[in-house]
């Protein structure tokens, strides 16, 4: 997840780049789609750069998975990759609805976003995981000071 | 002694019956334990996804995402449209589909499809600072040509391209351009009717409605959008807004500018090229 997380980090840091230089972002397609929906009215809200917003949203996430291993942290792992894949639906259905162009870097984002939230939300649900060895803690009813259990085969 | 021995027996075999309860007890419990953690992490889960959604779905209809409706003429809007455009256009020559000094030294030929929302971006964003600056000044002079994109029906293409064309005739193509693209409607919504068509023709100052009604039939201007797809083909367009430039009277070459929204790179452009 991390190495995903710097990947999407390192593209979004790309855009924000292409956006504040004012320099055409790499396209593959013939007529530089990728520029019109960087240049898009879609391509700010509320007057920030999306490419901004981006970094920062995989910014927040690896700091995240780089918190100490908890339920805390896999908590705010889940709540900003599911707030990340939300914002990333949101740029796709304007990319094809609005705009009908394609920006592969967007593109390409999404699918990293999307693959980060199904780790998540699995790595989430899963929780801890005792190390192999560890003995249960005493349940609720056990009676008091219980007798420790004979070895077995122990002479009587 | 065998019966000590059996009690013996009997006690450790009580004792490990009572481990292997407690044992079960246990697994139980964390079992239960685990169930209850997984209860809580999916309400956890669908309440972040709930307020994801709900925030997603502000956005959408905040930023345009439940439609919009071309501009009534003669409503607020379309009254501080005509006086932007006239302030942006006014004094400036205009010949046919151009816009400036006929001498000037660059050529810029933007083409463009009316309904195209992207054009609409350039027209408004990064074009209002060129044309003061470069256009008014003599330097530069802009050729509006067409290019079928975001309209989908070849017809109504046509005719609102031969509509704009056609008040060219009077030398006011560029005001016909500019309060199209002012106004223009939700794309793919039908919105360019004779009726919208006419209504843009009723903004323009100065235009003669009766010569432009009767050279919209002109059959030199449908023939001038048919070049002008040609023009855009010999080029290897394919999407609007699409832009050659260059020294006038030479070699025009495409170019995309960086940004369509903000003027700094064309203008970087256009001031190199001036210099050459």
């Amino acid at each position: 997840m991390i190495g995903l997380t710097i990947l999407g980090l390192g593209l979004t840091s790309y855009l924000t780049y292409v956006h504040y230089a004012g320099v055409p972002p790499l396209c593959s397609t013939t007529h530089n789609t990728c520029l019109k929906v960087q240049t898009s009215q879609y391509s700010k809200l509320a007057g920030v750069p999306v490419a901004l917003i981006g970094l920062l949203g995989y910014i927040a996430i690896l700091g995240s998975l780089l918190a100490p291993e908890g339920e805390r942290a896999r908590f705010a792992t889940v709540a900003l990759v599911l707030g990340g894949f939300g914002f990333s639906a949101y740029l796709t259905y304007r990319e094809l609805f609005s705009l009908h162009e394609i920006c592969e870097e967007c593109v390409s984002s999404a699918v990293i976003v999307t693959v980060l939230v199904c780790l998540a939300v699995w790595r989430f649900l899963r929780g801890d995981r005792l190390p192999a060895g560890t003995a249960p803690q005493a349940g609720i009813g056990d009676p008091p000071n219980p007798e420790p259990a004979a070895p077995l085969g122990a002479p009587s | 002694m065998s019966s000590s021995g059996d009690d013996v027996e009997e006690d450790l075999t009580r004792k490990q019956r009572r481990e292997q309860a407690r044992g079960e007890r246990k697994a139980l419990e964390q079992a239960e334990v685990a169930r209850a953690a997984r209860r809580t992490r999916l309400t956890q889960l669908g309440i972040v996804a709930a307020i994801v959604v709900a925030i997603v779905v502000v956005i959408l209809v905040t930023t345009g995402g439940g439609g919009k409706t071309a501009v009534k003429p003669g409503s607020a809007p379309a009254n501080a449209t005509v006086i932007e455009i006239k302030s942006l256009l006014d004094g400036i020559p205009q010949k046919e589909n151009v816009l400036g000094n006929p001498n000037a030294p660059v050529t810029v030929q933007y083409f463009g499809d009316l309904e195209c929302p992207i054009c609409k971006e350039f027209t408004l964003g990064a074009l209002p600072t060129l044309i003061p600056k470069f256009v008014r000044t003599g330097q530069v002079k802009i050729e509006y040509h067409s290019l079928e994109t975001a309209t989908r029906e070849p017809e109504v293409f046509k005719t609102q391209q031969v509509a704009a064309y056609a008040a060219g005739k009077q030398n006011l193509a560029w005001y016909f351009i500019e309060t199209f693209y002012h106004e223009q409607g939700e794309e793919d919504s039908g919105y360019v009717t004779e009726k919208y068509i006419q209504g843009i023709a009723s903004q323009v100052p100065g235009l003669n409605v009766a010569d432009w009604t009767a050279d919209r039939s002109d059959p030199v201007l449908a023939n001038e959008v048919t070049t002008d797809a040609q023009a855009a083909n010999n080029a290897g367009f394919t999407g609007t807004p699409s832009f050659l430039i260059g020294k006038t009277g030479g070699k025009l070459q495409p170019y995309t500018p960086s940004s369509l929204t903000e003027p700094g790179p064309f203008s970087e452009t256009l001031e190199k090229l001036l210099k050459t």
